[in-house]
């Protein structure tokens, strides 16, 4: 009797680590309570659509993807405890983050000391790729996106007067250095600078404060509600400049929020809703079907951190200095929604920057950037 | 004449401040309750408004009347169904319940309705003010008048009332108004009903104003009345109400400042902590 149960006990224990085998284990968190809550939601979906696919043409050799998830409400202690889940109960081969740049840089730093690889969707804080060697970024960093914006504005738009409104976080700040650094070179000067912070809803008092420098144009860093407030409160105190936005606007509530107010408002992002290529439509068709609302840079941005976190175990397989190595040897990737991805240099992905207008209260296409200048970071 | 700008969107900024700080200061200054959930009756008003104006009329007095109606029951029956039974222990028991409801408010509304932003498309006419020294926007003229007209309203029910009268009465000593034949429980019962519709307004006006309802919207409105009730006073009305228009004034004037780099939110604190140092029974209050 006591053979036959440990018998049984062997067969479970082989059974189970057979079935273990059969998926790659994915970990992946993000904010699914909290005030992020929403772009919690939108990247798990990005990334629930990537995997889906991968596994519907047939998955990884043959073996499917597992997307384990956890919520970090966008708490970077929360995000620490749940690396620590990820690398020790569920034995992940690669981690990404669908969360902002607080908790993504506590996480980062778990991952690389475990040697567990992890890829940024989104978030744009510079410091979080300068973890280590494990750590890469599919989005955006803020310096090329603050940069690209100072071209935009200066260059582009033609403006010579700018006022500055930073969100006094990680990602407005880090957003708002590169863009007044840029845009002075370029030769605008700065009327008005001020920060404030996450969650403001009051920007009156600060933009009749604007409106007494008459600039020609405004770079305001922020998510969606804050950017909705600053363009409709701008509009509603009769200030025409130009305003000009980044990653943060791009969701169709930031339209919804801002109304009429949100038309002509330019933003650099990583998504081309007018692109024609057919991974671009067929995920934006997929994302509404799944949400019931229009994709933003956040789902798309999850959904590209996903596929390259595949094509990377595809060639290397599981151990994370291949999978780094794979990673860093990526050449011209266009099966990704924000891409095409021509390389990844210091573990950053390089592609063309996008800037959408919004028309008809939709995002439209306005410029994309191709110069190597602009695209990529300029540390490198 | 910027400045006259400036102080009109204090004005507005302040009615809010009040409106919503008024409801905490009736339920102290009777019950002796920091009752935090104020702040999630708030947020219900808000969204109530928000299914009347997306899902029955574009009305906007239909959606206040509705947000307030919903939030006074909202009130009374937190009263009754939990305040009521834990009133005689320490004071730090209905504080930590209340703490707990507002949270579980919050998850309830996030659960419901999904943690995005939603739009607050609601019509109304209402004038538009332009004199050459500032505007005033239809929202905001609409915000100041509704103040007024809730505190006059307000100031009548409790001088010229019998209820007002009990609600004094009970304010002052909650048994011996029992005992003198006060009906004790249905004063209170009014007295949240009364409160939680003026939050529930004040939840209407500023997603309308804001165009915006989340669940976490409560969450700066939980502190900034708490503040707002400390400055004025505990249980003190009209402290409530000058306190929330100098929070309001302090805020925009110094918020307008390009070198001022102290976040417009934190201001509160700082007030927060000189009031309790200096004067803790604040500007009009009894202690």
């Amino acid at each position: 009797m006591r053979k036959l149960a440990l018998g049984l006990l062997v067969l479970a224990l082989v059974g189970f680590s057979v079935a273990a085998e059969e998926t790659i284990k994915i970990g992946f968190f993000s904010p699914l309570t909290g005030f992020a809550a929403a772009d919690g939601h939108a990247a798990l979906t990005g990334a629930q659509i990537a995997v889906d696919f991968i596994n519907a043409a047939g998955g990884i050799d043959g073996k499917t993807i597992e997307l384990i998830y956890y919520d970090d409400a966008v708490k970077a202690d929360q995000a620490s405890a749940i690396a620590r889940k990820l690398i020790e109960q569920h034995h992940v081969v690669i981690a990404i983050s669908g969360s902002y740049s607080t908790p993504t840089r506590a996480a980062a730093k778990i991952f690389q000391e475990a040697g567990v690889p992890m890829i940024s969707a989104y978030a744009i804080h510079p410091s979080i790729i300068e973890t280590g060697d494990l750590i890469f970024r599919v989005g955006m960093g803020a310096p090329v996106e603050g940069v690209a914006g100072a071209h935009l504005a200066v260059e582009i738009l033609g403006a010579k007067k700018i006022a500055v409104l930073t969100m006094d976080n990680d990602f407005g700040v880090s957003l708002s250095k590169w863009f007044v650094k840029t845009a002075r070179e370029l030769g605008a000067e700065i009327v008005f600078e001020k920060k404030f912070p996450l969650g403001e809803r009051e920007f009156r008092a600060m933009l009749a404060q604007v409106r007494l420098k008459n600039p020609d144009l405004i770079w305001a860093t922020g998510y969606y509600g804050e950017a909705a407030a600053i363009v409709s409160q701008a509009r509603e105190l009769g200030i025409t400049a130009q305003i000009l936005g980044q990653e943060g606007y791009d969701s169709p509530k930031f339209i919804e929020l801002a109304g009429d107010a949100s038309e002509g408002v330019i933003i650099v992002t990583d998504l081309n809703r007018d692109s024609e290529r057919e991974i671009v439509q067929k995920f934006l068709a997929e994302y509404e079907k799944r949400a019931g609302h229009p994709a933003d840079m956040v789902a798309a941005s999850a959904f590209d951190a996903v596929k390259v976190a595949a094509y990377a175990i595809s060639v290397a397989g599981t151990d994370p200095e291949r999978i780094a190595e794979a990673i860093n040897g990526i050449r011209h990737m266009y099966d990704v929604v924000t891409g095409p991805f021509y390389a990844f240099l210091g573990r950053e992905a390089i592609r063309p920057v996008e800037v959408q207008v919004v028309k008809g209260g939709e995002f439209h296409f306005f410029h994309t950037f191709y110069e190597p200048w602009i695209i990529i970071p300029p540390e490198l | 004449m910027e400045y006259l700008q400036q102080l009109v969107f204090a004005l507005v900024l302040g009615s809010s401040y009040a409106l919503i700080a008024i409801g905490l200061t009736m339920v102290y200054g009777i019950l002796k309750i920091l009752h935090v959930a104020h702040a999630g009756i708030y947020t219900l008003g808000a969204y109530v408004g928000l299914l009347v104006v997306t899902h029955i009329t574009r009305n906007f007095w239909a959606a206040l009347l509705c947000g307030m109606v919903a939030s006074g029951i909202a009130g009374v029956i937190i009263y009754r169904g939990v305040y009521y039974y834990i009133l005689r222990r320490p004071r730090i028991v209905p504080l930590i319940v209340s703490i707990g409801i507002f949270a579980a408010m919050n998850e309830f509304y996030r659960l419901v309705f999904g943690p995005y932003q939603h739009a607050f498309p609601a019509k109304l006419r209402f004038p538009l003010v332009i004199t050459p020294y500032f505007v005033i926007t239809p929202r905001q003229l609409l915000i100041i008048a509704l103040t007024a007209v809730f505190l006059l309203l307000l100031y009548l029910v409790y001088n010229r009332t019998k209820v007002g009268l009990a609600w004094q009465a009970c304010s002052q000593d909650l048994s011996m108004a029992g005992a003198v034949g006060v009906p004790v429980d249905s004063a209170v019962a009014l007295n949240f009903l009364l409160g939680s519709a003026l939050a529930g307004a004040a939840g209407v006006l500023m997603a309308f104003y804001r165009n915006e309802v989340f669940p976490t919207m409560g969450n700066v409105v939980a502190y900034k009345a708490f503040v707002v009730v400390v400055l004025g006073g505990f249980g003190s009305i009209r402290g409530s109400v000058i306190a929330g228009l100098l929070l309001a004034l302090v805020e925009t004037f110094l918020g307008s400042l390009e070198w001022f780099e102290f976040p417009r939110d934190a201001i509160a604190f700082l007030v927060l902590v000189l009031v309790l140092m200096f004067r803790p029974r604040g500007l009009f209050g009894r202690l």
